[in-house]
């Protein structure tokens, strides 16, 4: 069996892949996905830590964590198509109207 | 356990629903009408706090707990909810924004921070935050004709986004760690032996990390004057505001215990606490000296004005936070206010050159932004000036000399750029022609409302100040 640990370990591992992708990604959506693996990796990390008898708390947590991203999704990819039909761009580069 | 702890929630919340239909159901005809629902239903809540003081209502096992800390800042959440609705009548027809959505969006802000601070338990206080920042996006962007609103909105909605995903992550270490999900026990073991070494300082520390960038605390402050400066400027006064108020008593909640009690954990988090908030103060002052947009300068303002609020946190000052935070509603608020009025019907803001003259031309207007700002850079006898020496004399009494001397440090260099305002506005003479002849009752208003709190608090704080210590005795 494999021990809990090691899935915290991949929660880890999948948090600093989020981090690093939304440093190094300059693409509205691409950020986004890099933030949506962030939030799975704490949804993984949850489970992995709390794996046994008398926990089944965090599995009711991670049923929240799914519909507030599911809720921060849809307002995401409308602010992104908004910003699409201002610019006909989504790069975050090209995001520097307001600065000083 | 009664249900009548939900009932100022559930104002607010029908409110919300209220003003969406309407705004759905009658179009442009229901703005005024969805405005009206929304005030109704903000008063409906002001009842509901203060019929709740001193009861200590609880609900969800005492999950949602309404102390008087939680009530004293509903109520200024209210109050701010009521201020931003009656700035944003004539603005939102003028700028083509639907009041409809403004109201109704705004609402459920206002229910997210009223969960965030009623809340003892770290899930609720995640769900509270998250219906305050997905509402506050969708109401950053609300300007769907503005370019520079769109872009403030994706910036904001990413490092929000960003900073919740830290949330949840930090939560799930402490959870997994301690096994308790309670703001109290974070630190105190929890019974559940740990699988990690210091898992709950980790989680811990990723958590305060995540409310940081929420409260636009340097060094995670750098989108906070993009989105300010981007959004609807009554909105701009909301989220300098409310979101600051909201995470900061999350965080005295959960610190002042932990650096009351001493030992390991205060010893790493106190410092961590005290440089984030002498960062912030320089890095929002200085960046505010050289601002030529009057709202842009604002918006750094607040950034420090959130280090002044750190310094409370770092001492486990309650009250005087309480009272920062009442006094700076006033400030903000009116200074918002005003600038909202000073907006050229073309959707640009007012510039520092902008202003010059406009003592000569408008003297009330002038006059009225003037205090705002002494206030804001502590002048007595305003409010900004007996909040920041409750603030600074109470962190002195717990020891933290070295904090407060760089805070007045700043406070003196902020004291620069305010009066370089109140210089232009009183005497340069007027370059181009600003011309306020709108009919707008309801922001002068809010104007009066706010020049009113900010005397009245900086001459006669007493009755403020027994509510204040009344209600924190034996709370914090």
């Amino acid at each position: 069996m494999i021990p809990p640990l090691a899935f915290f370990v991949l929660a880890a591992v999948l948090f600093v892949l989020g981090v690093v992708a939304f440093f190094v990604k300059k693409d509205l959506l691409t950020q986004f996905m890099a933030v949506e693996v962030m939030l799975n990796a704490g949804n993984l990390a949850f489970l992995a830590l709390t794996a046994g008898p008398g926990r089944a708390n965090a599995q009711a947590i991670v049923l929240f964590v799914i519909a507030v991203a599911a809720a921060e999704a849809v307002v995401g990819l409308s602010v992104i198509v908004l910003v699409f039909r201002r610019r006909k761009s989504i790069r975050t580069d090209e995001l520097r109207d307001l600065k000083g | 356990m009664s249900f009548l702890a939900l009932a100022p929630i559930l104002a607010v919340v029908a409110g919300a629903l209220i003003s969406l239909l309407l705004e759905a159901f009658l179009g442009r005809k229901g703005h005024e009408l969805s405005a009206t629902a929304a005030v109704v239903s903000l008063l409906a809540a002001g009842y509901f706090i203060v019929r709740s003081w001193n009861l200590e209502l609880g609900y969800f096992a005492a999950r949602l707990s309404l102390d008087p800390l939680a009530l004293l800042l509903m109520a200024v959440f209210v109050v701010l909810g009521a201020f931003v609705i009656l700035m944003s009548l004539a603005y939102a027809s003028r700028r083509d924004i639907a009041l409809g959505q403004l109201c109704g969006l705004l609402l459920i802000a206002l229910a997210g921070l009223m969960i965030m601070v009623s809340s003892t338990d770290w899930l609720v206080v995640f769900l509270g935050l998250e219906v305050l920042s997905v509402a506050s996006y969708a109401l950053t962007g609300l300007r769907r004709s503005d370019p520079a609103s769109s872009e403030a909105a994706a910036k904001y909605f990413l490092m929000g986004s960003f900073a919740g995903a830290f949330f949840v992550f930090g939560l799930a270490i402490l959870f997994g760690t301690s096994g308790s999900m309670s703001l109290a026990s974070g630190l105190s073991g929890g019974g559940v032996p740990s699988a990690l070494p210091a898992g709950p300082a980790v989680g811990l520390g990723l958590i305060v990390a995540a409310l940081f960038f929420k409260i636009a605390v340097a060094p995670f402050h750098m989108w906070a004057p993009d989105v300010y400066e981007g959004a609807p400027t009554p909105v701009a006064a909301f989220l300098t505001i409310a979101p600051k108020a909201a995470g900061l008593v999350v965080l005295l909640r959960v610190l002042a215990p932990v650096l009351g009690r001493g030992g390991t954990a205060a010893a790493v988090f106190g410092p961590v606490v005290s440089a984030a908030a002498v960062l912030t103060m320089f890095a929002g002052n200085l960046a505010a000296l050289r601002q030529s947009s009057v709202k842009r300068l604002l918006a750094y303002s607040a950034i420090a004005h959130s280090g002044y609020l750190l310094v409370a946190v770092a001492a486990g000052d309650g009250p005087g936070l309480v009272f920062y935070l009442i006094a700076y509603l006033f400030m903000n608020a009116g200074a918002f206010a005003v600038l909202t009025a000073l907006e050229g019907d073309d959707g640009g803001t007012a510039t520092l050159d902008g202003l010059a003259g406009l003592g000569r031309r408008h003297p009330a207007l002038a006059a009225c932004l003037a205090v705002f700002l002494l206030s804001l850079a502590g002048f007595p006898p305003t409010a900004g000036f007996l909040a920041k020496f409750y603030v600074f004399s109470g962190a002195v009494a717990k020891g933290h000399v070295v904090l407060v001397v760089a805070a007045v440090l700043a406070s003196l260099v902020s004291v620069a750029y305010y009066l370089k305002v109140i210089m232009v506005m009183y005497m340069k003479d007027a370059a181009a022609d600003l011309t306020i002849g709108r009919d707008e009752p309801a922001l002068w208003l809010v104007v009066f409302l706010c020049v009113f709190g900010v005397v009245q608090l900086g001459l006669w704080p007493g009755n403020l100040l027994t509510l204040i210590r009344q209600g924190s005795s034996g709370l914090f």
